[in-house]
C-alpha cells in the first residue's frame, strides 16, 4: 500500500483517498467478526423493540411493573454513583496525599471490584448482609441491598478516573491559597476540586451506566420482587424467560438509550467545564 | 492533620466494609470445613464439568479476540476512514450494555426461533443453549478490551518506524511482525488477560445464552448460582473461592505486565 495513503491523518482530511466501500472491501474479514459479534444482535433487537411500531414500544416501557423496575434501578444506580463519587474523591486524595504503610496495599484492592466475577460478589453479598448476616445487618430484600452491590462494582471507575490527575496535580496553588489564609475546605472547592472536576464527571458517566445495567452482583441480594426491588436487568432476564421478547427488547432498547444519553452527558459537561478551566 | 487521620481511617473503614470483608467471608466459608471438604466441593462432577467448559470457552475465546482485536485496533488507527471509525464506535457497544441485554440480543439473532435459527439449524449448527452460544456470548462481552488496551499504544506510536521500514522495502506482513507487534506485544498481553478474566467470569450474558444444564452447558459462575439457589452455600463458596483466587491473580499478573510495560519503554 502507499505511504501516502496510510499517513493520510484524520477521517475528515483523508475521505477522499479512503472511500467508505474501499475500506470495507480492506477490513471485510474484521467487518464480518463485528457484524456477528455485536451489529447483527444489536440490529435483532432494535428490529423486536420496534417491531409493533412506536406505541407498542411506548406500552411495553410504560408497563407498571417495568416503569418501577427501571425508576428503582435508575435511583440506586444514583444514589450508589454520588455516594462513590464522594468516596472516590476521598480514597484517590489517601492514595496520593497520604502516606502510611498498607498503602500499596491499598491500591491494589481497588481495582478487586473489576476483577471479581459479578456472581461471586452477588453470593458473598448475600451471605454477609442477608438474614444469616454475621455482622447482623439484614439489607437482603431491600433497596439498600441493591446500592451496596452496586456501591461495590462502580468503585474502581471512581477512583481510577480521578487517582491519575491528582496524582500529576502539584501543591503549589493549594500551598499559596493556604498560606494567603483560606480555610482548607475553602481551598478544596476552589482550588483542587475544579480540577479534578472533568474526571469526576468522567467516572460517574462510566459508573452510572455500569451501575443501571448491572445483573449478576445485585440480583441475589435483591431478592427479586416485582414492584419492590426487581431491577431493570432482572425485568428483562424475567421477561426474556417467559418468552416475551419483544418486551424484553423494548425494555432493553430504552435502559440502552439511557446510559448512552447519560455517557454522551457526561463527556459534554466533562468537556465544558475543561474549556471553562482554560479560558 | 487530625482531619488527614479522619479521612484515612474513614477510606480504610469503607473499603474494608465493601471489599476486604466480602473477600475474607469468602475464604472463611469455603475453608470452614477444612481443605479436604473444599477439595470435595469443586471435584463434585457437576462443578468439575462446569471448570472444564469454562477454561475451553476462555481458552477458544481469548486467542480469537485477541487477533481481531489486533486486527481491529490496526485497523482503526493506522486506516482511518468513516468506516473504521464506524467500528470503532462499534467495537464500545459490549461495555456500555447490561450483560443481560446482550445475552438477549444474541438469542434473538441465533436462537432457533431467531433471524438466523432456521438456517443455522439447516446446517445442523445449535449455537444457541449449547457451547458456541456461551463463547459467542463470552466473545462479545470480552470485544473491547483487547481493542482499548491497544489503540492508544499504537497511536502514541506513530508511522515512523513503520515508514521508514515500509520505504527499506518491507512487506506489509513483515512490516507488522518487525515493528508493530513488538510495539504492542505488552499491551496485547495485557488486553489477552483481561479478556481471558473476563470470560472466566462472566455471568448474565452466559445464563441467556447457555441453556444452563449441569454436566452440558454450565459454566463455572452458573454451577456457582445454582449451588446457592439450591440451598448449597458450602458448595458454592467452594467455587466463589476458587474464582476469588483466580481474580487474585488476574490481578497480580497485570501489575506485573505493567511493571514490564514500564521498564520497556524506560522511566
Amino acid at each position: 500500500m502507499p505511504a501516502g495513503e496510510r499517513l493520510s491523518g484524520s477521517p475528515r482530511t483523508g475521505r477522499h483517498k479512503v472511500t467508505m466501500t474501499s475500506s470495507l472491501r480492506r477490513h471485510s474479514l474484521t467487518a464480518t467478526y463485528l457484524s456477528l459479534l455485536v451489529a447483527i444482535p444489536l440490529l435483532a433487537l432494535c428490529t423486536h423493540a420496534l417491531a409493533g411500531g412506536p406505541s407498542q414500544l411506548w406500552r411495553s416501557v410504560t408497563q407498571p411493573e417495568g416503569l418501577r423496575a427501571i425508576g428503582l434501578t435508575l435511583g440506586c444506580a444514583a444514589l450508589a454513583t454520588l455516594i462513590n463519587v464522594v468516596m472516590g474523591l476521598c480514597i484517590a486524595w489517601v492514595l496520593t496525599r497520604d502516606n502510611f504503610t498498607g498503602k500499596a496495599l491499598l491500591n491494589s484492592v481497588i481495582d478487586l471490584p473489576f476483577a471479581l466475577p459479578t456472581v461471586v460478589a452477588g453470593v458473598t453479598f448475600m451471605t454477609l448482609y442477608g438474614p444469616m448476616s454475621p455482622l447482623h445487618v439484614s439489607l437482603a430484600g431491600t433497596w439498600m441491598g441493591i446500592v451496596i452491590a452496586l456501591l461495590f462494582v462502580t468503585l474502581p471507575f471512581c477512583v481510577r478516573t480521578i487517582q491519575p490527575v491528582l496524582e500529576t496535580m502539584t501543591w503549589t496553588a493549594e500551598e499559596a491559597s493556604l498560606s494567603l489564609g483560606a480555610r482548607s475546605s475553602y481551598t478544596f472547592f476552589k482550588i483542587t476540586l475544579p480540577v479534578l472536576l472533568p474526571s469526576v464527571v468522567t467516572g460517574a458517566g462510566l459508573a452510572f451506566a455500569r451501575a443501571v445495567g448491572e445483573f449478576g452482583s445485585v440480583v441475589f441480594i435483591s431478592g427479586n420482587r416485582p414492584f419492590h426491588t426487581e431491577v431493570a436487568s432482572s425485568y428483562i432476564f424475567m421477561l426474556t424467560q417467559s418468552q416475551n421478547f419483544d418486551a424484553a427488547a423494548s425494555v432493553s432498547l430504552i435502559l440502552m438509550l439511557i446510559a448512552l444519553v447519560t455517557m454522551t452527558l457526561m463527556s459534554f459537561i466533562s468537556r465544558r467545564i475543561v474549556g471553562g478551566v482554560r479560558r | 492533620m487530625k482531619s488527614r487521620h479522619t479521612l484515612r481511617l474513614l477510606v480504610l473503614a469503607y473499603i474494608a466494609l465493601l471489599i476486604g470483608a466480602p473477600l475474607f467471608l469468602v475464604f472463611q466459608r469455603a475453608f470452614a470445613d477444612g481443605w479436604s471438604a473444599f477439595v470435595a466441593a469443586i471435584t463434585t462432577p457437576e462443578t468439575l464439568s462446569s471448570i472444564r467448559l469454562t477454561v475451553v470457552v476462555a481458552f477458544l475465546v481469548t486467542p480469537l479476540n485477541l487477533v481481531f482485536g489486533i486486527a481491529v485496533s490496526h485497523a482503526i488507527v493506522r486506516h482511518p476512514s468513516r468506516f473504521t471509525k464506524l467500528m470503532n464506535s462499534i467495537i464500545d457497544v459490549p461495555l456500555a450494555i447490561s450483560p443481560i441485554v446482550i445475552g438477549l440480543m444474541l438469542e434473538l439473532a441465533y436462537a432457533p426461533n431467531g433471524w438466523f435459527g432456521s438456517q443455522l439449524a439447516a446446517v445442523g449448527w445449535q449455537v444457541m443453549f449449547s457451547w458456541p452460544g456461551i463463547a459467542l456470548a463470552s466473545a462479545v462481552v470480552s470485544l473491547p478490551l483487547v481493542v482499548r488496551e491497544i489503540v492508544p499504544i499504537l497511536t502514541e506510536l506513530g508511522t515512523s518506524q513503520e515508514a521508514t521500514a515500509e520505504t527499506l522495502g518491507a512487506s506489509p506482513w513483515q512490516v507488522f511482525r518487525t515493528i508493530t507487534l513488538p510495539n504492542i506485544g505488552s499491551a496485547a498481553l495485557y488486553g489477552g488477560t483481561l479478556t481471558f478474566a473476563r470470560v472466566i467470569g462472566e455471568y448474565g450474558a452466559v445464563l441467556i445464552v447457555s441453556g444452563n444444564v449441569a454436566l452440558h452447558t454450565q459454566t463455572l459462575t452458573l454451577n456457582i448460582a445454582e449451588n446457592f439457589e439450591n440451598y448449597m452455600p458450602q458448595q458454592g463458596f467452594a467455587g466463589a473461592a476458587l474464582l476469588a483466587i483466580f481474580s487474585i491473580v488476574v490481578m497480580i499478573a497485570l501489575a506485573g505486565i505493567r511493571r514490564r510495560e514500564r521498564n520497556f519503554h524506560g522511566h
